[in-house]
């Protein structure tokens, strides 16, 4: 059994002496900041904007930094949303986790009344200048609540109630996207979900369970239930998710995105081809190349070489964060840094992994380089969360 | 995990004090750890696969998916190179090229929505005045081939400016579409030569699997010479095609300037034989003789001719005219009525077959200009002797084996009853004398064979003259397995008296083409060789007739002539006839040559026909017909003329002929006057 210190009933305890202060918090502030964690998200960031600069260099006639200094704004707010974060004590979101709940509940209720349609989905909430996507930061919010419900039941998460009832709790924000229909961020909340309930402690045995029904589920939705007359997705929506698996089956169709995006990437070579000679870019054989399929424009610009600086400083987030799940104050931090670096490692992999068809093509953002004011936001703002843990944790002192 | 000891310091003010309630170090359960061991190992895992994909992709088959991208971006697009002219003998350009507009669709370019494309389609076929099932049913006949979306149809050639406006102001609805520059055939013969230049239009679908691998160059959407001298020469005129390469973002949207990738080869030109002053000027001795024959009693009927005017010695094609014509500029800018007689059936029918070549391809019945044919077989088979005589008398009647009464032949002139010997019977074209040679003919034993159905054919007729420039008809000359073949009634299938005496003066069966005829009094002319008659001398430099000498790139010369075996002797017979025709009073065509300033020989012909004028019930009507050369010494032309309908050799076709002759010799036009077969 797991026993974290910070169990519902701690917590309580902890709330009632709150006059025994923690003897690692008395760094000064800035020196508790993951420092490696802040300058690799700084490099991300601008790792992200050169990307942008590139990939949508030629896309608006006569003003080719139009997308860049929108993604600027937009880096500048999501750095006031990180250090917000920094400065809120992860606990709160605990204890108003009902208020998570609603909020993230109603968020996505809302797009589905009031939302804006794009390219057959409603995803977007149209907020003057911009557009905002709540199911960005719905996977965080997710991630919050679940880790808050798990955490309070720590002492309790060997039954298989617990685990049921977690995942009962996230099916609806979960199918509130799907319905959107955003299939990529409903997985990527299934991953968050599953994140959560692992490092919370549930049995091999029930996780074994719960994979053997989601694994159900999809073989249902995809083959099942399309086979016996109810179809589940969309036409589209179904052999773009199947058609990974024979690339070559209809070129011109169902696959010719992940065609397009496999000899954008080929392309690219060792070093890329630059912003300007990346005829697949410009010339839009690549669908989507600011957004879902960023990866592919930019492996084409940037080549290998860029792909992997990339790559590499993804991983060096993934390592700080897992690092951080390790120095969490208590337990509801830890399962939520879980949550939350699991998801970014998951949106990764599908994301780059479709353009590379690797991964079912899947409408889902690839972190700090789609072009798009809520995924970079949202990106920022789980930075400052593992930041705010890190913060509030157990730091060795030297 | 350890944390620090307990530190009691000062309390520092700060921004984000400390968390209070975080009592007791944090401790991390090895059960905890191996999770989140686990977490890092999949996200490991995980990239690890990301990496050697993207590996795999950008350096290993770099290569590979560089020249994707690269097809993606360009389509090689090749472009028609212009044709070569068409030069007279002279080197006068009789058919050179002009820049013109035309409307292409790319097909892979159209809009895919159905409803759209039809939008589409059916906005261009209102500009273009086109039926859209037509411009459907072209675009699709070209997808036949395959997928093609390097290769553009082209809908329309020469459109109007407003219609070029018009498709390029409202670009944005009429995607695929394009408006290009293309070469169209450009006259300045006018009408001269139409049957015989022929048209340039669309490669239908079997010319295309035809030519598709003949590395000449033949595009998908080509035009090539599709009758006369435009399709025979076509693998000169057409060139080879030039190409440029088009970036195309993924929506065919072409996106800066082509770029040439291969310069096109003009296509080279072609000189004729055929001397364009001449040419007019047997063009309009047709419509001169067919004027004539109308004011004639017999020749009312007259509606068409063709004149042959030929190098004797060579070959060599100097005039060639047919009639009823059109102008060939009718291929390049149809009109509603312009191409109709050329296509309608029933137009054709009204218009008396225009696009026909009568020259070559239209048999008429020789008549009395056969009689020489008759002649020479004759003497070779040595039925008879130059200067021995027959009498020429009104009719003929050849006894009949079976009792009964006998047929009786008339002869063209009633009141005449002389004994003639050869030269005399070509004079005056006695049809009593040739008769009898006819009936001898008929009476030759079996192992003879049928001589002068032989001597025919050595002297070409019965076939096709190999002129390098079609169609040809190769004409019939009747023979016994002929008949036996071709009739079902045992009466019809025997050969009889009558056969052989009306194939004497080259009437019932026998079947010739104006330019056998020429070929064959040619060789009357040349001493017994029967040339190949050609309308192409040589191929040349694409500039050729424009400056400087030509640069002859390749001589077309015909083979040489061959020689037809007929005695000399026989021939200088003939000959003596032939200018006794011509120049004696009794001669059947001296009214017309008798005072002509040049020596001409020749030979009338007034052939019975069996003809059905639009309106009227079949009926039996007089073709006019002559043919000879000059001079009589050292023939350097001969000229067959034919004036369907036109009534008496010599009145029609006889004049018609002397204008060609008299443009020829640059000599005045004799008067005509008696009229006589």
């Amino acid at each position: 059994m797991v026993q974290y210190i910070g169990t519902a009933a701690t917590a309580r305890r902890r709330r009632r002496r709150p006059s025994t202060l923690g003897q690692a918090q008395d760094a000064p502030f800035l020196a508790r900041l993951d420092w490696t964690l802040l300058l690799t998200t700084a490099a991300l960031v601008a790792y992200g904007l050169w990307a942008i600069g590139g990939i949508t260099k030629h896309a608006v006639v006569g003003d080719s930094n139009y997308y860049l200094s929108r993604q600027f704004v937009f880096v500048a707010v999501g750095a006031v949303a990180m250090i917000a974060v920094i400065a809120i004590d992860p606990d709160w979101y605990r204890r108003s986790m009902r208020g998570v709940y609603l909020v993230l509940l109603g968020g996505l209720a809302l797009v589905l009344l009031a939302g804006s349609v794009s390219r057959h989905s409603r995803r977007w909430i149209d907020v003057s200048f911009f557009r905002f996507q709540p199911s960005e930061f719905g996977k965080m919010l997710l991630a919050l609540f679940i880790a808050a419900f798990l955490a309070d039941r720590l002492n309790r998460i060997e039954d298989l109630r617990t685990p049921l009832t977690a995942v009962f709790l996230a099916v609806p924000p979960t199918l509130l996207v799907f319905a959107q229909p955003d299939l990529g961020s409903a997985l990527v909340y299934v991953a968050a979900v599953a994140a959560c309930l692992f490092v919370g402690g549930i049995r091999w045995p029930h996780l074994a369970l719960l994979a053997g029904v989601g694994i159900f589920f999809a073989v249902a939705v995809l083959w099942l239930l399309p086979a016996a007359g109810m179809p589940v997705l969309k036409d589209y929506q179904r052999s773009r998710l199947t058609g990974f698996l024979s690339p070559d089956k209809d070129p011109a169709g169902a696959t010719y995105n992940v065609n397009q995006s496999i000899i954008a990437v080929g392309a690219g070579g060792a070093t890329g081809r630059g912003p300007t000679n990346s005829s697949q870019t410009n010339l839009d054989y690549l669908p989507e190349s600011q957004t879902d399929f960023a990866f592919a424009a930019f492996a084409e610009q940037r080549g290998f070489l860029g792909v992997s600086g990339l790559l590499l400083l993804y991983l060096l987030v993934v390592w700080r964060g897992l690092k951080i799940v390790t120095v969490a104050r208590d337990g509801f931090s830890a399962i939520v840094a879980a949550g939350v670096v699991f998801a970014f490692v998951f949106q990764i992999f599908v994301n780059v992994g479709m353009t590379i068809g690797l991964a079912p093509v899947t409408g889902i953002t690839l972190p700090f380089v789609s072009v798009g004011g809520s995924s970079l936001i949202a990106s920022m703002a789980m930075i400052g969360l593992l930041q705010a843990i890190h913060v509030r944790g157990r730091l060795r002192r030297g | 995990m350890a944390s620090n000891g307990p530190r009691n310091g000062p309390r520092i003010p700060r921004f984000l004090p400390p968390d209070p309630r975080v009592s007791q170090p944090y401790l991390l359960t090895p059960k905890m750890a191996l999770r989140v061991a686990i977490i890092g190992a999949v996200a490991l895992v995980a990239f690890g696969v990301l990496f050697l994909r993207l590996w795999s992709l950008q350096v290993l088959a770099a290569t590979k998916y560089r020249s994707q991208a690269q097809n993606n971006q360009i389509r090689n697009v090749a472009f028609a190179a212009p044709r070569g002219p068409i030069l007279d003998s002279k080197g006068r350009r009789l058919v050179v090229n002009t820049v013109s507009k035309a409307v292409e669709v790319w097909p892979a370019d159209l809009p895919a929505d159905k409803v759209v494309r039809n939008g589409e389609i059916w906005q261009l076929a209102k500009v273009l005045g086109k039926r859209p099932a037509a411009i459907e049913a072209t675009i699709k006949a070209h997808r036949n081939d395959g997928p093609i979306a390097t290769t553009p149809v082209t809908l329309q050639v020469g459109i109007s400016p407003d219609q070029e406006a018009y498709v390029e102001e409202h670009a944005t609805q009429f995607n695929g579409v394009k408006i290009a520059p293309t070469y169209l055939r450009y006259y300045n013969s006018e009408g001269l030569l139409a049957q015989t230049l022929g048209y340039v239009g669309r490669i239908n679908p079997d010319q295309w699997k035809r030519l598709r691998h003949s590395r000449l160059g033949y595009l998908p959407d080509d035009r090539i010479g599709q009758a006369g001298i435009e399709s025979a020469y076509d693998q000169y005129l057409h060139g080879y095609p030039g190409q440029v390469q088009v970036t195309v973002d993924s929506t065919g949207r072409r996106i800066g300037q082509p770029v040439q990738t291969r310069a096109a080869t003009p296509g080279k030109a072609v000189r004729l034989t055929i001397d364009s002053v001449l040419q007019r000027a047997a063009e309009k001795a047709l419509v001169d003789g067919i004027k004539i024959a109308k004011s004639t009693k017999d020749g009312w009927a007259a509606d068409g001719g063709a004149i042959v005017a030929m190098d004797p010695n060579t070959g060599a094609i100097l005039a060639l005219a047919s009639n009823p014509t059109y102008k060939p500029r009718v291929w390049v800018y149809p009109t509603a009525n312009g191409l109709k007689p050329l296509q309608n059936q029933k137009a054709a029918e009204r218009a008396n077959y225009p696009v026909l070549n009568r020259a070559l391809d239209v048999t008429y019945p020789p008549g009395s200009t056969w009689k020489p044919v008759t002649a020479l077989g004759a003497l070779e088979q040595h039925i008879i002797s130059p200067y021995d005589t027959l009498l020429c008398s009104p009719t003929y009647s050849p006894p009949n084996p079976f009792g009964g009464p006998l047929q009786v032949f008339k002869n063209w002139n009633p009141f005449v009853s002389q004994w003639m010997d050869m030269p005399t019977a070509l004079e005056q074209s006695c049809d009593t004398y040739f008769y009898q040679l006819g009936y001898d003919f008929y009476n030759l034993p079996a192992s003879d064979g049928q001589p002068l159905q032989a001597w025919a054919k050595r002297f070409g007729f019965g076939s096709k003259t190999g002129i390098d420039v079609g169609p040809e008809a190769s004409g019939l000359v009747p023979t016994i397995q002929w008949r036996r073949k071709t009739f079902k009634t045992a009466i019809d299938r025997a050969w009889k008296p009558g056969d052989s005496i009306q194939l004497a003066i080259g009437q019932k069966d026998i079947a010739v083409t104006p330019i056998q005829l020429a070929r064959f009094y040619a060789l009357v002319a040349n001493g017994g060789r029967l040339v190949t008659p050609y309308l192409v001398q040589d191929v040349e430099a694409p500039s050729a007739g424009t400056k400087g000498a030509p640069t002859v790139l390749q001589s077309l010369a015909p083979s040489l002539p061959k020689q037809s075996g007929v005695d000399p002797s026989y021939l200088q017979v003939i000959r003596e006839g032939l200018y006794l025709a011509t120049h004696d009073p009794n001669g059947t065509s001296s009214s017309t040559f008798a005072n002509f300033p040049i020596r001409i020989a020749g030979k009338t012909g007034t052939a019975e026909k069996v003809i059905t004028l639009p309106g009227y019930k079949p009926q039996v009507l007089n073709q006019s017909l002559w043919c000879g050369w000059g001079p009589f010494d050292k023939p350097s032309i001969v000229v067959c003329a034919v004036i369907e309908n036109g009534g008496h050799g010599g009145s029609a076709a006889a004049p018609a002929a002397a204008e060609v002759l008299a443009k020829f010799f640059h000599v005045a036009a004799p008067t005509t006057g008696r009229v006589s077969d």
